[in-house]
């Protein structure tokens, strides 16, 4: 198992934790279509989301480096996206990089978009996390199938998330069975190796799903999952729900009230 | 330098530099397309998958929910498996788009794609949570829709023998990964990020190598199925027959 590191904040027993998934689902939502809504470039929005993002990651007991250090995997993938805007952007020039008499112009305009375009990414992971570190899966399901999600994906989902981790542990001994044996050799080969493992996995995948599928038979199942608990709203949820979006909205409308004032 | 760009922009490529990000797909994250191109793709993904469910909810009985779900948990990890040397630094792996029409049907793979981005999304922070409804639409409508099409028109128009259909799961994976990247740089230049002339050409030069490997890996994949459990292949005859 790789990955324990998912799970390692469940049970910090804050009060963030005890909330209604529903509550914290549309919580998080709110925060990353508000993150989406800002206007480009007001970097005041972005780091006043910042400072709510980490409010909720503390209040949450779960250590604001373990969500910082996650997030910002995401960095190295949206700059490399991002990175060649700075130069193909139409934009008044700030500086200038000749190779030989290949004249590349780095533009004001594109260097902000993509700074623009890394803040809302990686405001919009946090949030993402920080939902995730608090919010058990089968407890994160229960509240999407509330929701109105089809039931039938609810239950696939439930499935998947089971297997995912017992699969990619499979697929790793497969990957360190052919590390350790195949080595040199061309492209050829590789690629015809991997197709020969994912062919091996699907087998392995398909004989598990049918043992899966025999033992719920033999356990009563009739197609469809039942579930015990209910879920309640009470009053912390309700208020949650309406700081955030209270919060978020306000966090949005700023930068154009102090234009307002100031022009 | 160039090839990097070329590589990253696209949707998914495993990165390895010293094996630290070893595996890591890549969505595209929240934040990078506008507003209409959300809710576009989002509009149109719901519809799909909806309709999707619809099928598959009719077709499939009590038997395959379980196998269902624990087959979109094997492409998720079939997606680790990787080929360690291609070039520079950068290693392929399989998407399995392609494979999953080959076995499935469209239906259920537009389900199982999904499935896989939405567990992405939110276990693995890979993708965005708002473009969700475009990578679903990039990978399952386009990626997905474009195999099963090109995969069924050839099966219509040549002889039914072994040889046209490894030819024709090839050339699904391959278009199956090149268009799904074409409609990524198009939502791309939509959204007024970068120009076309940038990254239209990069994806689709990038994407047209990735997609070699993957038909060539579907096609190794299917060999290794039809030499072994050949009754796999007919899947999605034995799902229709066994609700009947």
């Amino acid at each position: 198992m790789k990955y324990h590191f998912l799970d390692q904040y469940r049970e910090t027993g804050s009060f963030i934790h005890k909330l209604d998934p529903r509550v914290k689902f549309l919580a998080m939502l709110v925060m990353v279509i508000a993150v989406v809504a800002v206007p480009r470039t007001e970097w005041l929005a972005y780091g006043l989301f910042l400072i709510l993002n980490v409010c909720l990651i503390l209040l949450s007991r779960v250590p604001v480096a373990y969500v910082l250090k996650r997030s910002s995997v995401v960095i190295p993938f949206v700059l490399l996206v991002v990175v060649f805007l700075p130069f193909f952007k139409e934009g008044a020039e700030i500086g200038a990089v000749n190779i030989w008499n290949w004249h590349i112009g780095i533009k004001r305009e594109g260097l902000l978009l993509a700074a623009d375009i890394m803040c809302k990414a990686w405001l919009s992971i946090q949030s993402i996390i920080s939902l995730t570190a608090t919010t058990g899966m089968g407890e994160l399901l229960k509240g999407l199938e509330k929701l109105k999600m089809p039931r039938i994906m609810i239950m696939l989902m439930s499935f998947m998330s089971r297997y995912v981790f017992v699969l990619s542990d499979e697929a790793e001994h497969l990957s360190q069975a052919r590390n350790s044996r195949s080595f040199g050799g061309g492209i050829r080969l590789h690629v015809r190796t991997l197709g020969f493992m994912v062919g091996a996995l699907f087998i392995r995948s398909f004989e598990r799903g049918e043992r899966v599928y025999g033992a719920m038979l033999a356990r009563g199942f009739e197609g469809h999952s039942r579930f015990f608990d209910r879920l309640s709203l009470h009053f912390v949820d309700v208020v949650y729900l309406l700081i955030i979006l209270v919060a978020s909205a306000v966090i949005v409308l700023i930068p154009l009230l102090l234009r307002s004032i100031s022009g | 330098m160039h090839i990097k760009i070329l590589i990253c922009s696209c949707n998914r490529i495993a990165i390895a530099s010293n094996g630290k990000y070893e595996i890591t797909r890549m969505h595209i994250p929240d934040g990078l397309l506008n507003a209409g191109t959300l809710v576009g793709t989002a509009v149109i993904s719901t519809g799909g998958v909806a309709g999707a469910v619809r099928v598959v909810g009719k077709k499939l009985g009590e038997k395959q929910i379980p196998m269902m779900g624990v087959l979109a948990a094997f492409i998720f990890a079939a997606q680790m498996l990787n080929v360690p040397i291609v070039f520079g630094g950068t290693s392929g792996h399989f998407l399995g788009a392609a494979l999953c029409v080959v076995l499935l049907g469209p239906w259920a793979t537009l389900i199982i794609l999904t499935l896989v981005l939405i567990v992405q999304c939110f276990i693995f922070q890979d993708g965005g949570i708002l473009a969700l409804g475009a990578n679903i639409f990039n990978m399952g409508i386009v990626g997905g829709g474009a195999a099963y099409l090109i995969y069924q028109l050839g099966l219509k128009l040549f002889e039914n023998n072994v040889r046209t259909k490894t030819i024709l799961s090839f050339a699904a994976a391959w278009c199956s990964v090149v268009l799904a990247s074409v409609a990524c740089s198009l939502e791309i230049v939509i959204s007024d990020v970068i120009p076309l002339r940038v990254v239209l050409p990069a994806m689709f030069g990038t994407h047209a190598i990735i997609g070699l490997l993957e038909g060539a890996i579907t096609v190794a994949a299917l060999t290794l199925l039809r030499k072994t459990r050949a009754d796999l292949l007919d899947l999605q005859e034995s799902w229709q027959t066994d609700e009947e």
